[in-house]
């Protein structure tokens, strides 16, 4: 940006420390994860992967994690369905109602999730979807949906509706038209949608607490319950393997979104 | 190759309107087999409105549209089998130029050899074989314009439409698209229904001219037939320019009428078989500014009128003059440069002629 303002040190400096003041609590679980201790502290003497070890030698960890990731895949399949066509619903039809619908779809958002799992706990109940994979796929993907529609709209925005026209024109049916014209233009959108949620499912937690027991038993959960019972370092572990993950899964939408506006 | 194999369009009453406003008001046209048609209007003129409603994306609230006789109406756009040339192009930017132009023939689940076949064939129409693996934003704008030429064709579409096609281009490259547009429509032999404020455009393109005003058809007529006979004031004042002279009827003259306009007395003479207006009625001319002379010395003219330069433009090609006369106002000349018979200056007097037959009498819009 030539011709902008130069920061000044002081500046500068509030800058610095606030990137610090967001960045090192997440940044203080590495160490803790590399303790040679059998507690949550700083490494002693050494530095010691065994927490990792531990972490990916127990079936408790290895099955929770594998619950969580194959969770999150069903629910962002969900969100991204939902969303998208709820999206491209509301853009074609484009009235004042669907503003309304656009608002509405947003509300999983808005309402404290501690409200929201307590309404699900209600009706699960009578569902008989307590503790099951469906019913924490069904919660995490409804909640879901608003990332979709916010990146799908936006994407959408962006989208000239004289393609659309053009590809009716030209004697595509509406199928047609939505796979060769409408979705290739907002793929990044909708991977960005996938991709937050995603990340909304993999480190749900307060949902999870209301409806899912022993059967299922997710990351978040497990880490939460390791937290209340025993300050295992090896809850640091999975923590830096969450951050790793999440931080890939960014740097993939980063990349999409560069690649897109390439475009 | 000049056989006509296009179809025959045809507008019935044509209405569209939004609420109150009406966009368009009870058009009726006959497009021709294989004419090159366009629709010719200002803003809000309605000429974008009944191309919509042709291409099936504005549902009319009266009237019909028929295709070799059959009713259309009711067919939704993916069902007309029109080709389409939008404003903008409308390519799909995440597509080479070869698979925007194979797109109607993928939607119609043509085979994979006979569509490579003929995108191959559509491109070498508009001269971009070499250009097949590019994507659109790799092309400038008349390449553009030239795939978008092509996707229309390709799948031998009834009819091609065109929306405002060269309005998105310079000066110099819209006219050289012009004659290759009218070359293109000689070739492929179909009938084309183009959409165009720019008047100089509908000139050089078309087979006939419809012009539009506030939603409704003004004149419709071919090029030459508008340009020289234009029915309304509105028709003279949009195609090309044209200077107006109003006065009272003072008789018939031989082949003619006589017109007093503020004192002085024009002749005017008609085509054969066009009757005089009525002695003491009112009366409007159009009278082309190119058709004004500007007399030396003795020379003589059917009209004359005598003034003032006002003011002078040069054009490279002419002058544009306004001159003030003493009876007719302020008329408007345009002079070939290269013959002026004087060089122009403000405040010159001078004396412009023009024949009989020069001015064209007009009727007022209705309001």
């Amino acid at each position: 940006m030539d011709g902008a303002y130069r920061s000044g040190p002081a500046g500068r400096f509030l800058a610095w420390s606030t990137a610090l003041y967001l960045v090192l609590p997440i940044l203080i679980v590495l160490p803790v994860a590399l303790t040679d201790q059998r507690f949550l502290s700083l490494p002693y003497e050494r530095i010691s992967l065994q927490h990792f070890r531990t972490v990916l030698t127990s079936p408790e960890w290895l099955g929770s994690i594998w619950q969580s990731f194959t969770i999150a895949l069903a629910s962002t399949a969900l969100s991204v369905v939902a969303g998208t066509l709820c999206a491209i619903g509301c853009w074609r039809i484009s009235r004042r109602a669907t503003e309304m619908v656009r608002v509405l779809m947003l509300l999983p958002l808005i309402i404290p999730s501690i409200v929201y799992a307590i309404g699900l706990y209600r009706y699960f109940g009578a569902l008989d979807l307590l503790d099951r994979f469906l019913g924490v796929v069904i919660a995490h993907g409804v909640t879901g949906i608003p990332y979709v529609v916010i990146t799908v709209s936006t994407a959408l925005a962006a989208f000239d509706p004289r393609l659309e026209q053009a590809a009716r024109g030209m004697g595509a049916s509406l199928s047609q038209t939505l796979r060769w014209v409408i979705l290739p233009r907002i793929a990044p959108g909708i991977f960005s949608g996938a991709i937050f949620a995603f990340i909304h499912s993999w480190d749900e937690l307060v949902m999870v607490l209301f409806i899912a027991s022993r059967d299922v038993f997710t990351l978040p959960r497990r880490i939460w319950d390791g937290i209340n019972e025993n300050l295992d370092p090896a809850m640091a572990a999975v923590a830096v393997l969450l951050i790793l993950f999440t931080l890939l899964l960014l740097m993939a939408d980063l990349a999409l979104r560069r690649r897109s506006q390439g475009r | 190759m000049s056989e006509p194999k296009g179809h025959a369009l045809a507008l019935l009453s044509l209405t569209k309107k939004y609420g109150d406003f009406v966009a368009v008001a009870d058009v009726t046209l006959d497009v021709g087999r294989g004419e090159f048609l366009t629709l010719l209007g200002p803003s809000g003129s309605g000429k974008t409105t009944i191309l919509m409603a042709v291409a099936g994306f504005v549902a009319p609230t009266a009237g019909a549209i028929l295709l070799d006789g059959r009713d259309i109406t009711p067919l939704p756009p993916e069902k007309r089998d029109f080709g389409m040339v939008f404003q903008g192009y409308a390519l799909f930017p995440h597509m080479t130029v070869a698979e925007n132009v194979a797109f109607p023939l993928r939607v119609r689940r043509l085979p994979r050899a006979e569509r490579d076949a003929r995108v191959r064939a559509a491109l070498d129409l508009v001269q971009l074989e070499a250009f097949a693996d590019r994507l659109p934003r790799q092309l400038s704008g008349g390449q553009q314009q030239r795939v978008a030429l092509a996707r229309a064709l390709v799948f031998d579409p009834a009819l091609l439409l065109l929306d405002e096609p060269l309005s998105a281009l310079d000066k110099k490259l819209r006219a050289e698209l012009q004659e290759e547009l009218k070359a293109l429509h000689r070739r492929v032999g179909r009938t084309f229904v183009n959409v165009t404020h720019d008047q100089e455009e509908a000139l050089s393109l078309s087979d006939r001219i419809a012009i539009l005003n506030h939603g409704r058809l003004v004149q419709a007529g071919a090029p030459g037939a508008l340009y020289e006979r234009p029915r309304t004031r509105f028709v003279a004042d949009f195609l090309g320019k044209s200077n107006f002279l109003e006065g009272t009827v003072w008789g018939p003259a031989p082949g003619g009428f006589a017109l007093d306009v503020g004192g002085a007395r024009l002749a005017v003479r008609l085509p054969d078989g066009e009757s005089p207006p009525a002695e003491g009625a009112r009366s409007l001319l159009s009278l082309r500014p190119e058709k004004v002379a500007l007399l030396s010395g003795e020379e003589s003219a059917e009209n004359i009128a005598e003034g003032r330069i006002l003011a002078f433009a040069y054009h490279g090609t002419g002058f544009a003059l306004r001159v003030e006369t003493a009876h007719l106002g302020e008329i408007r000349a345009i002079l070939p440069a290269w013959k002026a018979p004087i060089a122009p200056a403000e405040g010159l007097a001078v004396r412009l002629g023009w024949a009989a037959d020069a001015a064209v009498p007009v009727q007022e819009d209705a309001a």
